[in-house]
């Protein structure tokens, strides 16, 4: 048994943290970054490339550096800590894992997004699709040997700023069957997007298409295959965004309890407060546990890596909304505020939950996989 | 990182079950399952073959004749423990006073008695606990008073497990009433069969007899049984009570726990169908589940920590609250899933030997009593609020 990191991971967290340090070092810098045209910084996502961070998402096989469920984990943390908002989930991770999943893998454009010259955002979900795997509504048909898309996809993250899209499309079958899906690639010039911005910051689109051309990735059981193994990569990725998220909640609210005063002494001196802040720390405790497992575990056979992805990424959902509210509690009116970070720590927490599956989603999942 | 127990490890871990499935016998395994009350000779018989494989003194240094095991390998002793439904070890001598008297005995007691702890000669129990002090024990108020070569003994302890099968006892007494509280104490060792010791049994809300109360009236105690030095025994209580316990969080026991829960709600059924099959029941059950996985992780990161020499600090405390709250959902989860077959209570059932039809299915029987039993988890060993109260102290710097 061995719970410590290599010499390399350590390498690969001490140059990432240090450079999130030191661009995302207050929420007015984040604020910023999501005023730009795109609703990031191209020249932070640039230097991310040039550090090797972004290769640090992607397996050696396809010309990256990392991959693993922990050289993903070690990212997002820190991604979480900072806050970053920059397209690592989209571009990064989800499409670059659709793309080496496939039969005939796209190194090339893996290659690109690793230098950060081109960005792919993975459009699955629907406005009425949930978070299911294989409920899919957009239709793609043939004609004259040519695959053409037609419908709408939802909530795209980096929808707008995306040179091409992954799209997942109808060839064949009902609405929910879990076959006749297929995963296909588009120039994003083609499509009307409207784009705007997500409650906890970042930015996204809903994507409106009729008849546009469109390059088959993959279909029917592989298809399906590669929605899941992306979805639980996300999944993991902001399982352990959240880890990075509570930790700093926690700790900002801890310095809170000491520099506040109420009725003569600092509020962290009242039991009452002293003893939910042990609850805070034993639940992201647990938290941390999950998603060791379940990053340890990412590259073993699907249904244990599902079954650890959905256990960490419920217990992110239940402790995420422990942790955000009881941050806005205990510092009481001040974390009501757009200027204090805390809010905007809380915020993305809150909304982890309602990306790739939330705590009930994955429960059920879980249950699937271990009750029977 | 790597999760998987090496091949040593494994190794290790089939020579205990091996050992196990040839001398624990099967009518003591079937009591511990069907969790039917256990004499003194069951107690006795398990740890006496511990006594002689030499792996009772579990928790101690080689030197001593203990098994200088590291902490993965206790942790996988005490699940094959628990796996194979063998009668838990009676911690009192071998686990809590022996690293005591390790550390801080006198050559003659160490000589005298380590070696009958070892051999199982004695029967210990503890004496920490009073009617007026529980989470806060410096409060305590039984007397010794210097009487030359003697301490005259006077007051009263209570909830002494397995105190009415005990021959000795090792009691927190006040030693220096004029002084703060934590300072006046010091830590004796007694005989309960000197003049004036008396037990006296509680009978516990689900009508078993674990507990006691232990009175001592002018019980004479010679010099020679003092632990360390007096008013000092503060020292000593604390450190058997933050003792390495690798087991705090009782993961074997909340894992058999938990397919036992699993197998009671494959068989109950909700209209017509498994209750398991109830997406409500099952979701409850699933949560559970992901709460243990994380903290059987969590418990193995603090073991393998403590392998390689870190003392758990906070964390025993955050395991063990965890621990007991886990604990003590599958119970009310196999509680709930019986329905009305939680009601009836028949204490004989208990006893060996005990042949008449049950009512309702078989395992029904202690589900609801098991409950009630398990809510002392969580205020013994330190409640669960002392614990948050020492995690707070030790880590906020509020």
């Amino acid at each position: 048994m061995d719970f410590s990191l290599s010499e390399e991971r350590k390498m690969l967290q001490e140059t990432v943290a240090r450079f999130f340090e030191n661009n995302y070092k207050d929420i007015n810098k984040r604020s910023k970054y999501l005023e730009m045209n795109d609703g990031f910084s191209r020249d932070f996502w640039k230097e991310s490339a040039n550090l090797g961070i972004i290769s640090g998402l992607v397996s050696p096989n396809f010309g990256g550096l990392g991959g693993s469920g922990e050289d993903i984990s070690i990212i997002f943390e820190l991604i979480g800590k900072s806050l970053c908002i920059e397209p690592f989930l989209s571009s990064g991770l989800l499409s670059s894992t659709v793309l080496s999943s496939i039969e005939n893998p796209k190194t090339e454009l893996i290659n690109q997004i690793v230098d950060g010259e081109l960005l792919i955002s993975f459009a699955h979900m629907e406005m009425n699709n949930r978070y299911e795997d294989h409920f899919v509504e957009t239709k793609a048909f043939l004609e004259n040997d040519n695959w053409k898309l037609n419908g709408s996809k939802s909530f795209v993250i980096n929808g707008d700023s995306a040179d091409k899209v992954i799209i997942s499309a109808r060839i064949d079958g009902e609405i929910n069957d879990k076959n006749g899906i297929g995963l296909f690639l588009v120039d994003n010039n083609q499509i009307k997007n409207r784009s705007y911005n997500t409650i906890d910051g970042y930015r996204a689109a809903e994507l409106n298409f009729e008849n546009i051309e469109a390059e088959l990735l993959c279909k029917n059981d592989l298809a399906l295959e590669c929605i899941i193994k992306t979805n639980s990569a996300g999944a993991l990725a902001l399982s352990a965004e959240a880890i990075g998220i509570m930790q700093v909640c926690f700790e900002l609210t801890l310095d809170y309890l000491k520099t506040r005063k109420q009725f003569g002494k600092s509020i962290g001196a009242f039991q009452s407060i002293q003893h939910r802040m042990v609850d805070m720390m034993l639940e992201i405790e647990q938290v941390r546990s999950a998603v060791m497992l379940a990053s340890s575990t990412f590259e073993t056979n699907s249904s244990t890596r599902d079954k650890n992805v959905s256990a960490a990424k419920n217990l992110v959902g239940r402790v995420g909304k422990l942790i955000a509210e009881e941050s806005i509690q205990l510092h009481g009116g001040i974390a009501m505020t757009w200027e204090y970070s805390v809010a905007h720590y809380a915020k993305r927490l809150i909304m982890i939950d309602h990306l790739m599956g939330d705590a009930d989603y994955h429960r059920d999942r879980f249950k699937l996989l271990s009750l029977n | 990182m790597n999760f998987e127990y090496s091949e040593k490890e494994e190794k290790f871990r089939s020579e205990v079950r091996e050992w196990l499935k040839e001398t624990l016998p099967e009518y003591l395994s079937e009591k511990v399952k069907k969790y039917q009350r256990l004499t003194k000779e069951d107690y006795e018989l398990f740890m006496n073959n511990l006594s002689q494989k030499g792996w009772l003194a579990w928790h101690w240094p080689e030197e001593y004749g203990g098994t200088g095991w590291n902490a993965i390998e206790k942790h996988i002793f005490e699940e094959e423990i628990v796996k194979a439904s063998a009668p838990r070890i009676v911690p009192f001598g071998v686990n809590m006073l022996g690293p005591v008297l390790i550390e801080f005995g006198s050559e003659e007691q160490k000589n005298y008695y380590l070696p009958r702890i070892l051999n199982n000669e004695d029967w210990w129990a503890q004496g920490y606990s009073e009617p007026g002090a529980g989470s806060d024990l410096a409060s305590l108020k039984t007397t010794a008073v210097d009487k030359g070569d003697y301490y005259l003994v006077n007051g009263q302890k209570t909830w002494t497990t397995l105190g009415h099968h005990a021959d000795k006892i090792f009691c927190l007494v006040k030693t220096d009433l004029n002084v703060k509280p934590q300072l006046g104490i010091s830590f004796l060792l007694i005989d309960m069969d000197s003049p004036g010791v008396e037990v006296k049994p509680i009978i516990t809300l689900d009508g078993e007899h674990e507990v006691n109360e232990v009175w001592f009236t002018n019980v004479k105690v010679p010099k020679k049984n003092l632990v360390g030095k007096e008013n000092e025994g503060w020292t000593y209580a604390k450190y058997l009570l933050t003792f390495e316990r690798t087991g705090i969080a009782g993961v074997p026991n909340s894992k058999s726990a938990l397919n036992h829960l699993k197998m009671v709600s494959r068989k109950s059924m909700k209209n017509g169908k498994p209750l398991i099959e109830d997406p409500m029941f099952s979701s409850e059950v699933a949560e559970l589940e992901i709460d243990l996985l994380a903290m059987e992780i969590f418990n193995l990161r603090t073991v393998s920590a403590a392998a390689e020499g870190k003392a758990p600090g906070m964390e025993s405390s955050l395991l063990k609250i965890k621990g007991t709250l886990v604990r003590q959902k599958t119970t009310e989860l196999l509680r709930k899933a019986l329905g009305p077959q939680a009601l009836p209570y028949l204490p004989e059932q208990f006893d060996e030997g005990w042949n008449e039809m049950p009512i309702g299915p078989e395992y029904a029987g202690p589900i609801a009593k098991q409950y009630f039993n398990m809510r002392k988890i969580s205020i013994y060993g330190g409640s669960n609020e002392i614990q948050k109260n020492i995690v707070a102290k030790a880590s906020f710097g509020l």
